[in-house]
């Protein structure tokens, strides 16, 4: 397990923000255990075990020493916050962005959104992310980015942020009436609704094209 | 020895609580009243915090849940710790906010995959904290939500960490909560349905368990809402009693607000 030198205290992860995974779980959301369609951002923390590096290699999830059936990894633009970040607009949402860098979320498969997935969530390493922060004054403008995710040089997915239901400058109001964001933390802002099913030994690149690259291994059992 | 962390003349201490209540400096010996400080949460470097959901036997039943088959356990931000006898929030405009009085294991040793024999050793010691819902915002995705569940303040822990030799047996403590003076929550270690080795024992199967991870191990019975002006004192037997001040939106957030 290898720390990252980037996020010092909260890594918030959005889940079920990739719009077309939205709409095509409609008929889903209204039936048991949801009943009704997430009306908030739907969040959930990686903890500081699943911290991770470019380069790591991310450890194949076991369980009682036996290796996990499947696993799956999405890539998502990691805001990183430059200074406190406490009940801001839209408007000014943007203000509080120190820069930018890629996160990249391993875990079990996404199987219910129920109850917060501690099992498939928390594997140590499992939340690597990049190793720059490209500084906000850099990025004209954060929706116009697009994450492309490769597993073993074959594109698995391509992810343009503003093919989400809630974009960065809202995600970061929203979260920051829940939650004061501090210097170092990260918001993971959205995943590709479908992750990308991964095996023991592949090779995981994420890139923003022009901006940051991502790269990690999938360890063996 | 209970450790605790206070702000004290505009510095941050770490200090012992001594017999009489008094406020000891670990690093010059020096007394302090407790009338002269700001209590802070007294984990230094808070690493995860796990809380669980319907825990105690009792509580399942009260909220019309059957007692879960697999611990129900979710994650809370650091933003939502605060001290003993520091305000909390109400948010504006909700309908049902309450505590939740919990017994908290705080761990004092890297570990992953421990057995239930050895998740003691991985124990530091135990401190309280009232883990607050504003059950309004709950909705059935990640359910207890963060929205719910991770806010700025809605934590309170303390006053101190007590060192898990001077406790001794957990497993029978009494736990309550009083509302201005009234008690409204009074319960038992006992009715802890996954006990602190479980726990150890299950979340470390799943991820390392580090020093300054916390497991607050869920709360029983008795709910209550919650409105500026409220006292509440959470208390377990053998380890301490902490004292919170429920106040508006506005007053908690000042010039944020």
């Amino acid at each position: 397990m290898t720390n990252n030198p980037i996020v010092k205290g909260k890594l918030v992860c959005v889940a079920l923000n990739d719009a077309s995974q939205f709409e095509a779980m409609q008929a889903e959301f209204n039936e048991a255990p949801y009943k009704s369609a997430p009306t908030q951002p739907v969040l959930y923390f990686k903890p500081h075990n699943t911290w991770s590096t470019d380069g790591a290699t991310v450890e194949w999830a076991t369980s009682e020493g036996a290796a996990a059936e499947s696993m799956v990894v999405g890539a998502s633009l990691a805001v990183v916050f430059g200074e406190e970040c406490c009940r801001v607009s839209q408007e000014e949402a943007l203000n509080y962005v120190g820069g930018y860098s890629l996160v990249h979320d391993f875990s079990l498969p996404e199987v219910s959104y129920y109850r917060p997935d501690i099992k498939g969530k928390c594997l140590d390493g499992s939340a690597p992310i990049g190793s720059v922060v490209v500084p906000a004054a850099d990025v004209a403008d954060p929706q116009a980015l697009t994450v492309v995710t490769k597993v073993n040089g074959e594109t698995v997915s391509e992810m343009p942020v503003s093919q989400m239901v809630r974009g960065v400058a809202e995600l970061i109001s929203t979260i920051s009436y829940i939650m004061t964001l501090q210097p170092g933390d990260v918001i993971a802002i959205g995943f590709p609704g479908q992750r990308a099913p991964i095996k023991q030994g592949d090779k995981v690149s994420s890139a923003i094209a022009g901006v940051i690259e991502l790269n990690n291994v999938v360890g063996r059992v | 020895m209970k450790h605790a962390r206070v702000l004290f003349n505009g510095s941050e201490l770490d200090v012992t609580v001594e017999e009489n209540g008094q406020l000891k400096s670990k690093a010059d010996g020096q007394l302090i009243n407790e009338t002269d400080v700001t209590w802070l949460s007294p984990i230094k470097e808070p690493g995860t915090i796990f809380a669980l959901g319907l825990n105690y036997a009792d509580h399942a039943r009260e909220l019309a849940f059957e007692p879960p088959k697999e611990p129900l356990v979710f994650l809370k931000g650091s933003n939502t710790l605060t001290g003993h006898k520091q305000n909390a929030y109400r948010p504006d405009n909700i309908d049902f906010q309450h505590y939740e009085c919990e017994l908290v294991a705080v761990i004092g040793k890297e570990g992953k995959n421990i057995s239930r024999e050895d998740a003691m050793d991985y124990v530091a010691g135990y401190t309280v904290c009232n883990d607050f819902a504003i059950r309004d915002y709950l909705e059935n995705y990640y359910r207890p939500n963060l929205r719910v569940k991770s806010r700025d303040s809605l934590l309170p822990i303390g006053p101190w960490l007590i060192d898990k030799d001077d406790v001794g047996d957990i497993t029978d403590l009494r736990v309550t909560t009083h509302v201005n003076g009234e008690l409204t929550q009074d319960g038992t270690t006992a009715d802890i349905i996954f006990d602190v080795p479980f726990l150890v024992e299950y979340l470390s199967k799943i991820m390392t368990l580090k020093p300054g991870d916390m497991i607050a191990t869920g709360t029983p019975e008795g709910l209550k809402d919650m409105q500026p002006g409220d006292k509440v004192v959470c208390e377990i037997e053998k380890i301490g009693a902490l004292e919170t001040y429920i106040v508006s939106e506005q007053e908690f957030y000042g010039d944020k607000y």
